[in-house]
């Protein structure tokens, strides 16, 4: 019998951590501020685990959330608070924090046994507007609107202080996340979530618990969230209210859609693609941008944004991920390629 | 493989070799390169043009003087959107990337909170950041002794409001409307202080961010029986909290914070806002103050446009000028270190619209004071001198 993981191709893997380790030594080689570049892949990694977790409940299992920053504000929250006021360790605090946050995924996902679509993004959302809420009125521990100060990660009497070492612990955080997240969606329960995309009528003619899937989707989203709010808080040293606005949550699923969808490696595409997009090609285009649109960068970035979205979906609904794919068939098949289907 | 690890190393070893980095970063012979990071395109973004602009208009005289010991300064804007997470990213595009002398009038208490961790890493100044928050002197958090703050904390004109009150009227009764978030945050802390100082208690009454319907507020005030009511809102608070105690019949005395004393307060509130007094933490732009009259000389003098001209576009302004005093005394050779310890021998110092500076190694709070405008037939007058 052919077993689970067979149909993948799995020799890049080792390849793909030896260029994640190399990396910053090669950035290290060609620019000085090296730190800056690497500051903003950081970024990009912590996106990374919560887009993989969005990419489960979105992706794989049709839930649209539009209230994942608050996930990353609880896992954040809670692990400076945990770490700071309460003395637990930081790598325990890495497994309560985000069962923290997936357990707020749970009473979330309540509602969304009940409604669909439009208005799951609605209540989501508000979810969202109810953390931050719940963090001002928390001012005890979370010190209100004013923000908090976290300590640096501490993993076996070793302090993480760097951008260099911060980039290790995301980014091996970050592969697990991917490989952890391909599993789960090739395994039993990833395939009750897409026969819950599909059509859920189906899905429970299949003997397909659907409350119990949708609550578990949104239970491992808070997970996967969770945990990058606890690297989140601890790389950062500081966060506030501030940080976990509504817009960062449709950025994850942009993140997602121009990825492409229920892949796995379609929101790390995605969210590398828009993170650097953001953070260093739009930069580039400052100048340009004066002239011709007379307005500053950050007006029309979300415009960029959402046509860039707006334009995945029209043309490539399969995302960047589709791309690669349909690139890589078309490889395969050259010179035999059937015509006009690959143009 | 083996190849491609080598020419790394090769690499690596020949940057390390001809590396040579300049010992103070963003200073030449010629130039001094400063970092400012403000909102262009969010919240704020009527102030991220106007501010440094201001500043502009001070670095253009001073370089036309010949600059400072003979530099240029250079003036680096980049846009946080009042996003904690991007002014990070900014200030180290700032620090690491275009190797900036120091960071400047960084507008926002939660984006300048949010680069503490990067300061303290690089050793980077942050002089004057743009926010009333007296949490940017807090001698106690971390970067603290690189952060050199020029304006009044909220905390410090609650306590200075709630005294002259007080001084006024012994029995006063006074109620606080404030914003549940880092601003209100800084409020209540002031008021927590001088409750406990003097003994009376204050009715706090709280809104969200945004509010625009302040009639349950007022109502409870007046249940409250207050006299006297501090508003610690913005722009349209006031207007809206005044215009509907009016309609209420609820004539209390009315006070602002820094961010109330905005003359379209005076503007929109019409006969409601009259009397209404705010504290400022610095003189006003067309008041008769040797700064505010060298800024509308040099206004002229460089044609600045009439719109731009305003409390923002001083502000920038007169803060540009604490930052020169500070790279003046940073000496010849300026390095990170002497501008600290530069701007640490300020004593008394007057720019001439701040009150007087003073900064030692045990407290970057700089002023201590407010003067109060009060608007007397639709006009804001200033009723007071320096009062702390």
């Amino acid at each position: 019998m052919k077993d689970r993981y067979e149909d993948e191709n799995l020799h890049w893997i080792p390849v793909l951590i030896t260029l994640v380790i190399l990396l910053p030594f090669v950035i290290q080689g060609l620019t000085y501020s090296y730190k800056y570049y690497l500051f903003v892949l950081n970024i990009a990694g912590i996106y990374i685990i919560l887009t993989v977790g969005l990419d489960l409940l979105s992706g794989y299992t049709g839930l649209i959330s539009l209230g994942h920053a608050a996930f990353l504000a609880i896992g954040a929250y809670s692990s400076a608070i945990l770490v700071d006021q309460f003395g637990i360790p930081f790598f325990l605090s890495m497994i309560i924090s985000p069962l923290i946050a997936g357990l707020f995924g749970l009473v979330f996902g309540f509602p969304a046994l009940r409604i669909t679509g439009m208005y799951l993004g609605l209540t989501t959302m508000g979810f969202g507007f109810i953390v931050k809420r719940l963090i001002i009125a928390l001012r005890e521990w979370t010190h209100g609107a004013g923000g908090l100060d976290v300590s640096y990660p501490v993993i076996f009497g070793y302090t993480i202080r760097t951008d260099w070492d911060n980039y290790y612990l995301i980014y091996f955080f970050a592969v697990l996340a991917i490989v952890a997240g391909r599993r789960i969606g090739k395994s039993k329960i990833g395939r009750a979530f897409m026969a819950i995309r599909d059509s859920e009528q189906a899905a429970e003619a299949s003997s397909v618990n659907l409350a119990k899937y949708k609550m578990l989707a949104f239970f491992i989203s808070g997970l996967f969230a969770g945990f990058a709010g606890v690297l989140f808080a601890h790389t950062n040293h500081f966060i506030s209210t501030d940080h976990f606005d509504m817009l960062l949550s449709i950025y994850f699923i942009i993140m997602v859609l121009v990825g492409g969808v229920s892949s796995i490696y379609g929101a790390v595409l995605g969210t590398l693609f828009i993170v650097l997009l953001d953070n260093l090609f739009v930069p580039l285009l400052e100048d340009w941008i004066h002239v011709f649109f007379n307005t500053e960068t950050g007006d029309i970035q979300s415009l960029i944004f959402g046509l860039v979205m707006f334009l995945f979906i029209i043309f490539q609904p399969m995302g960047l991920y589709g791309m690669w794919l349909k690139m890589r068939i078309y490889w395969k098949l050259f010179p035999f390629n059937p015509r006009k289907r690959f143009t | 493989m083996k190849k491609m690890t080598g020419l790394l190393i090769s690499i690596l070893l020949l940057l390390t070799a001809c590396g040579k980095q300049a010992p103070a970063p963003g200073v030449t012979d010629t130039e001094i390169l400063i970092g400012n990071i403000q909102d262009l395109s969010g919240p704020m973004k009527e102030l991220g043009a106007v501010l440094p602009a201001g500043s502009n208009l001070y670095f253009r005289h001073v370089n036309e003087q010949g600059g400072v010991h003979g530099r240029q300064i250079k003036m680096i804007v980049e846009d946080h959107q009042y996003n904690p997470q991007k002014a990070v990213t900014s200030a180290k595009k700032l620090i690491e990337k275009d190797q900036v002398f120091c960071l400047y009038h960084v507008i926002g208490t939660s984006p300048c909170e949010a680069l503490r961790p990067l300061l303290a890493e690089t050793g980077t100044p942050l002089i004057a950041p743009a926010t009333q928050s007296g949490t940017m002197s807090d001698m106690s958090r971390p970067a603290s002794d690189l952060i050199f703050h020029t304006d009044t904390g909220y905390d410090k004109q609650t306590r200075i409001l709630v005294d002259h009150i007080l001084s006024e009227d012994a029995n006063a009764k006074i109620g606080v409307i404030y914003q549940d978030d880092d601003y209100g945050e800084n409020v209540l802390k002031g008021a927590a202080e001088v409750e406990q100082a003097t003994g009376t208690s204050i009715q706090k009454e709280a809104y969200q961010r945004g509010a625009t319907d302040f009639a349950g507020q007022v109502g409870n005030l007046i249940k409250g029986g207050v006299n006297h009511v501090i508003i610690a809102g913005v722009v349209k608070e006031p207007i809206i909290v005044m215009k509907t105690a009016a309609a209420m019949g609820f004539s209390p005395q009315f006070y602002g914070t820094s961010p109330t004393m905005d003359h379209r307060v005076a503007l929109a509130a019409g006969p409601a806002g009259e009397g209404f007094i705010a504290a400022n933490f610095a003189n006003l732009w067309n008041s008769d103050a040797p700064g505010a009259v060298e800024y509308r000389e040099l206004c002229a003098k460089y044609e600045v446009p009439e719109a731009y001209m305003g409390m923002y576009h001083f502000y920038g302004f007169i803060t540009a000028k604490v930052l020169v005093e500070g790279l003046e005394r940073a000496g010849k050779n300026p390095t990170r270190k002497r501008l600290v310890n530069g701007l640490e021998t300020l004593n008394k110092w007057d720019s001439g619209a701040f009150p007087p500076i003073t900064y030692s190694s045990s407290d970057h709070a700089g002023t201590e004071s407010v003067v109060l405008v009060q608007v007397k037939e639709g006009v804001q007058t200033v009723i007071s001198d320096w009062v702390d």
